[in-house]
């Protein structure tokens, strides 16, 4: 078990900076997600913190040693790969057991390790096959195998789940969940997979361009993200950015004035001037039809909204629509029985809005949590 | 229609693979042919000896014993001379058993052996290190390196050859047998490094270096990297870089020519023939006979290698 802190990271490739002042925690046993799209550093970040990459400036720490110069095989760290990276010429059992034969371990401990993982993976039948001879899926419980036999102070995850389909990823994320809670090993998670982010991560660090935007437990980035791409990078689907105007008890849009919540109101002595252009940000998942809200008159009310689909997904509805000429997207209750081009009036709780500069993109009523 | 073509394809196909079969095979069946023939036979085109014939085998295998020499009269009635001491006597008659009459096969066959296999050893190791940094350390000068060391076999053996034995002689290493031995262990050496540590070289860039993160990530240095992963995976590569360099050992005549000159004891196989070819006892079935026997291991070699080099042995490690 062991505790990770990144300090003033900047790595750069050449001219090019893809990291820049990269500061992060992850305290012992616990999950930390890193998030976001392709190409933003997340996986240097992680190859960083393996030692497979040299930091540029800052200091890599671990237990409360900075670990800058240690060579990646004398960090004790197990990494799962995103292509598994499993040796080819060694069976499944050999692959797994690699590191600790290495280290010399006992026989009897390698035995009981390999039982303890094999039977945590489902991978006892496997045990004499090559790789070749395994399915994605397998082949990717092979290589978490790898990793958790040791007694390893810190899990990196590159991506694991990226190549395997829809099915089998949500399998394997409850399993990497259920590993974790068996072993509870430090783990560094990245992902591009906002889903697995939310579900995986004790914690979740959203990174953009080589920088870390916001970082703080799911909920916290789910309800109170500090900026407009945090905002629509997390969540399915993502939330609606509507062109607005903030005035003191009400917010303008498209000529609509829907009144401001309490919270709102309070908040609102921080912002400047009457009118304000600002980006009005509601998730689609916290709109109701105003026939089946729950009675609430504390909500608010955006009128006449044009549907134009209606797209049912079982469990709820997802309508596109346009208030005025701006596009919205809302998912319903069930039994809201709208048709394409009719009207409709949506409810939503404005505590749940949010209100981001249109210059900064920041959200005007979060603090932001970078630190 | 279509199946018809497919067929004519197919037959003509046939045709030619078996026309290029022959005219590549030709030589080898005619050597064959001919070392089994008795003198008799010789001028007979046909490839199936009318007798088979198999004493210069026999010979070369030592299985059989040379005969004594043939002395002239003369020279016998010397012979007869009581002054004569025993080993005047056995000078005399050395000249007549002169070496050229001889063919120590096995004594070659041991002498190649040894040179060709201890060049390919020592080629290989360097080319696995070497091979090794060009594929996957970035160092200043890498490329002139990598570049360099392939300019080298641009240029001939044949334009290489009197300085090199000029640098044998100035060095000393020319004058006594082991160092000529050396000498040549190292132009070998030398020699067949830039095509291995091309081969080598892309066979490594072919294998993921994921692969190699990982096993360093599993605790293990570069050298452990290389040993436990790198090495077992290019199996297939590694057997067919020692058979080239095996094979260009084994077949030099040119450097060997000249270092081995005068040290009859070491003469490597291509050299042995060469002398056979020249000697008075240049009978073809020998010649030939010593060929086929020469030909033997560069075949089993290649046979081997060809069971060995399926290849692929990096599959299945990843997804891609």
């Amino acid at each position: 078990m062991a505790n990770l802190k990144l300090r003033n990271i900047s790595k750069s490739f050449g001219d090019i900076e893809v990291l820049h002042n990269i500061n992060m925690e992850a305290k012992e046993r616990e999950f930390v997600v890193l998030v976001g799209p392709s190409g933003c550093g997340k996986t240097t970040t992680l190859r960083l913190i393996a030692g497979l990459e040299d930091a540029s400036s800052g200091e890599v720490i671990i237990n409360d040693r900075v670990v800058n110069m240690v060579e990646p095989h004398h960090r004790n760290i197990a990494m799962v790969f995103q292509n598994y990276a499993l040796y080819p010429h060694k069976n499944v059992k050999e692959n797994i057991i690699f590191s600790l034969k290495r280290t010399g371990a006992p026989k009897e401990l390698i035995d009981t390790r390999l039982e303890k993982a094999s039977r945590l993976l489902e991978l006892q039948d496997l045990l004499h096959r090559k790789p070749a001879q395994l399915s994605g899926g397998q082949k990717q419980r092979v290589a978490m195998g790898r990793a958790i036999v040791r007694d390893a102070d810190l899990f990196l995850f590159d991506e694991p789940l990226s190549n395997l389909d829809a099915k089998l990823r949500h399998q394997m994320r409850s399993e990497i969940r259920r590993v974790h809670r068996e072993y509870g090993t430090t783990s560094i998670y990245v992902t591009h997979d906002q889903l697995e982010a939310m579900t995986l991560g004790d914690r979740v660090v959203v990174m953009r361009d080589g920088r870390i935007e916001q970082q703080g437990s799911p909920m916290d980035i789910y309800l109170k993200p500090s900026n407009i791409f945090v905002a629509t990078f997390i969540g399915a689907p993502s939330m609606n950015m509507l062109d607005a105007r903030l005035f003191r008890d009400y917010v303008e849009l498209e000529g609509r004035k829907i009144p401001l919540g309490k919270r709102i109101e309070e908040d609102l002595i921080r912002i400047p001037g009457e009118g304000k252009e600002v980006k009005l940000g509601i998730r689609p998942d916290f709109f109701q039809d105003e026939h089946y809200s729950d009675g609430r008159t504390t909500l608010s009310r955006i009128e006449d909204v044009k549907i134009d689909l209606v797209e049912p997904l079982g469990f709820d509805i997802e309508i596109d629509s346009k208030v005025g000429t701006q596009p919205l997207k809302a998912r319903l209750d069930i039994r809201t029985s709208v048709k394409e081009g009719e009207n409709i009036n949506l409810c939503f709780d404005m505590d749940r809005a949010h209100f981001f500069d249109i210059n900064t993109e920041e959200n005007l009523f979060v603090l932001p949590l970078k630190p | 229609m279509t199946d018809r073509k497919t067929i004519t394809r197919k037959i003509l196909l046939a045709l030619a693979v078996c026309a290029v079969l022959l005219f590549c095979l030709f030589p080898f069946v005619q050597i064959l042919s001919t070392s089994l023939k008795h003198q008799f036979d010789w001028g007979n085109p046909s490839l199936i000896p009318i007798k088979f014939n198999l004493e210069a085998y026999k010979e070369l295998l030592g299985i059989t014993k040379a005969e004594e020499p043939v002395v002239p009269e003369t020279v016998k009635a010397l012979l007869d001379n009581p002054l004569l001491t025993e080993e005047k006597k056995e000078e005399i008659l050395n000249r007549y058993r002169s070496t050229g009459d001889i063919f120590p096969y096995p004594r070659y066959f041991l002498n190649s052996l040894l040179l060709s296999a201890s060049a390919a050893s020592v080629s290989l190791l360097l080319a696995v290190f070497g091979a090794y940094s060009f594929s996957r350390l970035r160092f200043k000068g890498r490329k002139i390196v990598q570049r360099g060391v392939l300019f080298t076999y641009m240029i001939g053996g044949v334009m290489l050859m009197v300085p090199l034995y000029q640098l044998g002689v100035k060095t000393g290493l020319a004058k006594s047998t082991w160092g000529s031995l050396l000498s040549l262990l190292l132009i070998y050496i030398i020699q067949t490094l830039p095509v291995s540590l091309y081969m080598l070289g892309n066979y490594f860039r072919s294998i993921p270096y994921s692969i190699e993160e990982a096993a360093v990530m599993d605790g293990c240095s570069r050298l452990g990297v290389i040993y436990l992963v790198i090495l077992p995976l290019s199996a297939p590569m590694l057997m067919t870089v020692f058979i080239y360099c095996f094979i260009i050992a084994w077949n030099d005549y040119l450097f060997a020519s000249i270092f081995l000159k005068q040290f009859h004891d070491f003469y490597t196989i291509p050299l042995g023939l060469q002398s056979l070819f020249v000697s008075k006892n240049a009978i073809w079935d020998r010649i030939m006979s010593a060929s086929v026997l020469t030909l033997v291991p560069v075949l089993l070699c290649f046979s081997f290698a060809m069971r060995h080099l399926t290849g692929g042995l990096s599959e299945g490690g990843l997804k891609e």
